[in-house]
């Protein structure tokens, strides 16, 4: 009540950011050890994280925040290195494709050691459910990075565990020594390298069927997992069987959704209520919700007022007036100048 | 003076240029400046209530005390809240500094403000019965309203408006939905309900009395006379300069008025051009731009609601000889001369009779 902002923290950030450079409430602050490249796009961070940090489950991700030009970015990275690492020293690691036309990706190469960042408390429910029972892991490309923190971490070994891992060729393939030294010292291990130059993914898929696991956990490119999650289902695997965690949104302009005529979904979630629906690309968001019985607030639908500002999750949109795209992660947007281009998840 | 269809589409092609450039430069420039300010600000508001406090040593740093506050209070509006209420610093993804998120050290709700004048105001700007904003339901600005007894001792009202003037800003949404008094207007559209006005108007408002005259003046013990009394000057020299800061924006000697059927369907060509002649500018060195929130580019800030204000001065020479090659009337004249413009058509007003500000253009 006192600085009219939510709390008195908000209230002293600029006075508290003069003090601890890079403070962000609702943030820990982690300092870089060290960068090292693991393969020709996937750089490797080790981060010294904040003691107040409260950790994580093998398996999750962190958004990690920057600024740059003035804005806070934040994108979403899996941890790879064991829980046994942040246990003794404080330490994670963060393994990052680095994406050299992108925004983002490219300042993870400029930070310097010992620059601090922001990240956030780790989230997702990608993690391994039964330890104790047989698992097959499926990952493409830098979705091995959940997949290796999860098995890295894992200290006993009671039942066979199959790691089918797809990659452009072992130089592509990050973090593959310490999997094959996993593989080498742990009988109940075994890792099988799927080159995807060479191996057609039908082989992978014949692959698993063979194995009479009953838990799959899917990481990696969105088409990759539709694919081998389809071949799993078709030979009698449920549901309920196969966890999957998706890297890489699935991209595609929006003259190309109108010309094929395809429809997109959105998920509008207001007081925690979510409501899917279908949406027209040519029109805004707020037509949109509003047709589907929503009422977001509104006011001058030429993007002016402001009062249709919401929290996007995910997804990517479009600014009708200036053509600009938005990036993929967690931002707020106007909703009378926005204009789908991926599947969205929005916060009324 | 009207300009043809083709001349509106080249404004308003010259003026998205104008917009543009700026867009694409917005970066560490713009964000370092405005967390300068902020933190101005903050250190300003912190060491005015201190100051009130030590006026026990000497009652000139009561007087420090009381200025620095009102400085706080007036940057905290100005450049800061309005500004950031306006969406100009959301790209930032700021925690603070965000159209959604940041409230302001004033009685106004600030979603009441972001509905009555970035919506209706920014969007009906000085259309006659459109936008409350031009004579607040309270003076006569032009002969386009009827006059009334209630006009002749208008001077008053506006002095007392002044005065009270967060309270003005707070209750004009009340006003306009006839809240408490009046017939309802059956073309009012809004989302929102009589009651979350209420709440939000007394909530909003018990919040900054509570701060102000309970509050601080109960945690400075002997000295709560003299916190109470600092407080109250604070607020009412932030509500005579923005009051006057903002009178200058719209209701000057030469500034246009509209008809709802003329802007009917409207091309964003038009829209700007409406723009510029409802406003007026003033001129002066860049601590008053800054103390006024760049409101004394009142034309830029209609034209470019959402740019970060700092750039206004630099865009003001670019739409002045935009304005000059479509013979467009720019207004703008120093404070002191638009300010006695503004008092005069107060005064001129209050009797019968006079111009009308709808002008066939």
């Amino acid at each position: 009540m006192l600085g009219n902002q939510s709390s008195l923290t908000l209230y002293f950030l600029p006075l508290l950011q003069r003090l601890a450079s890079g403070f962000l409430p609702g943030q820990y602050r982690a300092s870089l050890l060290c960068r090292q490249w693991q393969t020709a796009d996937m750089l490797q961070l080790s981060f010294n994280v904040s003691g107040r940090w409260p950790g994580f489950v093998p398996g999750q991700h962190v958004l990690l925040t920057l600024q740059h030009n003035g804005r806070y970015i934040s994108r979403p990275f899996s941890i790879c290195s064991p829980l046994s690492l942040w246990q003794s020293q404080q330490h994670i690691q963060l393994c990052c494709k680095i994406n050299r036309a992108g925004e983002f990706t490219p300042l993870l190469n400029q930070l310097k050691n010992g620059a601090v960042v922001n990240i956030s408390k780790a989230q997702g429910d990608f993690y391994w459910q039964q330890p104790a029972t047989a698992a097959v892991f499926v990952a493409a490309g830098s979705g091995i990075t959940p997949v290796a923190a999860m098995l890295l971490s894992q200290r006993h070994w009671l039942a066979p565990v199959s790691l089918f891992y797809r990659c452009r060729g072992s130089e592509n393939a990050a973090l593959l020594s310490e999997l094959t030294q996993l593989a080498a010292r742990q009988p109940l291990f075994t890792l099988t390298l799927s080159d995807s130059r060479t191996e057609p993914a039908e082989t992978l898929q014949q692959q698993l069927m063979t194995n009479s696991s009953k838990q799959f956990y899917l990481c990696g490119p969105a088409g990759f997992m539709q694919q081998i999650r389809t071949a799993l289902t078709n030979s009698g695997v449920s549901a309920a069987q196969i966890r999957q965690e998706q890297f890489g949104l699935a991209i595609a302009a929006p003259a190309e959704h109108m010309a094929a005529g395809l429809q997109l979904s959105a998920s509008f979630i207001r007081a925690g209520i979510s409501t899917q629906v279908t949406l027209n690309p040519q029109q805004s968001l707020l037509q949109n919700a509003e047709q589907h019985g929503l009422a977001p607030r509104f006011g001058c639908r030429m993007g002016v007022c402001f009062q249709c500002v919401c929290d996007k999750v995910s997804g990517q949109v479009r600014d009708i007036r200036s053509g600009a795209l938005s990036g993929h992660g967690a931002e707020q947007i106007q909703l009378c100048v926005s204009q789908p281009v991926t599947e969205l998840v929005i916060k009324l | 003076m009207k300009l043809t269809t083709e001349q509106f589409t080249a404004l308003e092609q010259e003026l998205d240029n104008i917009k543009q450039q700026v867009q694409t430069q917005l970066g560490d420039t713009d964000a370092r400046y405005i967390r300068r300010v902020l933190l101005v600000q903050r250190l300003s508001a912190l060491s005015g209530r201190i100051l009130l406090v030590l006026g026990f040593i000497t009652p000139w740093l009561w007087l420090a005390g009381v200025l620095l506050l009102a400085l706080a209070k007036i940057l905290d509006n100005m450049e800061i809240g309005h500004n950031v209420l306006h969406g100009q610093y959301d790209w930032m993804n700021d925690p603070v500094l965000h159209s959604k998120r940041y409230e302001w050290d004033i009685a106004c709700d600030a979603g009441s403000w972001q509905r009555t004048h970035n919506f209706e105001h920014h969007t009906y700007t000085n259309i006659i019965g459109k936008d409350r904003d031009f004579g607040y339901g309270l003076l006569r600005l032009s002969n386009d309203f009827r006059w009334r007894l209630r006009n002749l001792w208008q001077g008053g009202t506006y002095l007392l408006l002044s005065m009270l003037f967060q309270w003005g800003v707070s209750y004009h949404e009340l006003a306009a939905q006839r809240v408490f008094a009046g017939k309802k207007k059956a073309d009012r559209h809004t989302q929102v309900s009589d009651s979350e006005l209420k709440k939000a108007f007394f909530g909003k408002g018990a919040r900054q009395l509570v701060k102000d005259y309970v509050f601080f003046p109960l945690i400075a013990g002997p000295m709560w006379l003299w916190v109470l009394c600092g407080n109250l000057l604070a607020n009412l020299i932030r509500n005579l300069w923005t009051s006057t800061v903002i009178f200058c924006g719209h209701f000057t000697k030469e500034v246009y008025a509209f008809n709802a059927t003329e802007c009917e369907g409207e091309s964003r060509g038009q829209w700007y051009y409406r723009q510029m002649l409802g406003s007026s500018n003033f001129t002066g060195p860049t601590w008053l731009h800054i103390l006024t929130g760049h409101l004394s580019c009142q034309i830029e800030h209609h034209l470019f609601p959402d740019i970060p204000a700092r750039h206004y001065p630099a865009m003001a020479k670019q739409v002045q000889a935009i304005a000059a090659k479509y013979a467009i009337p720019y207004n703008t004249g120093s404070f002191v001369r638009q300010y006695s413009t503004v008092f005069l058509r107060i005064m001129r007003y209050s009797l019968p009779g006079g111009d009308k500000a709808v002008k066939a253009l």
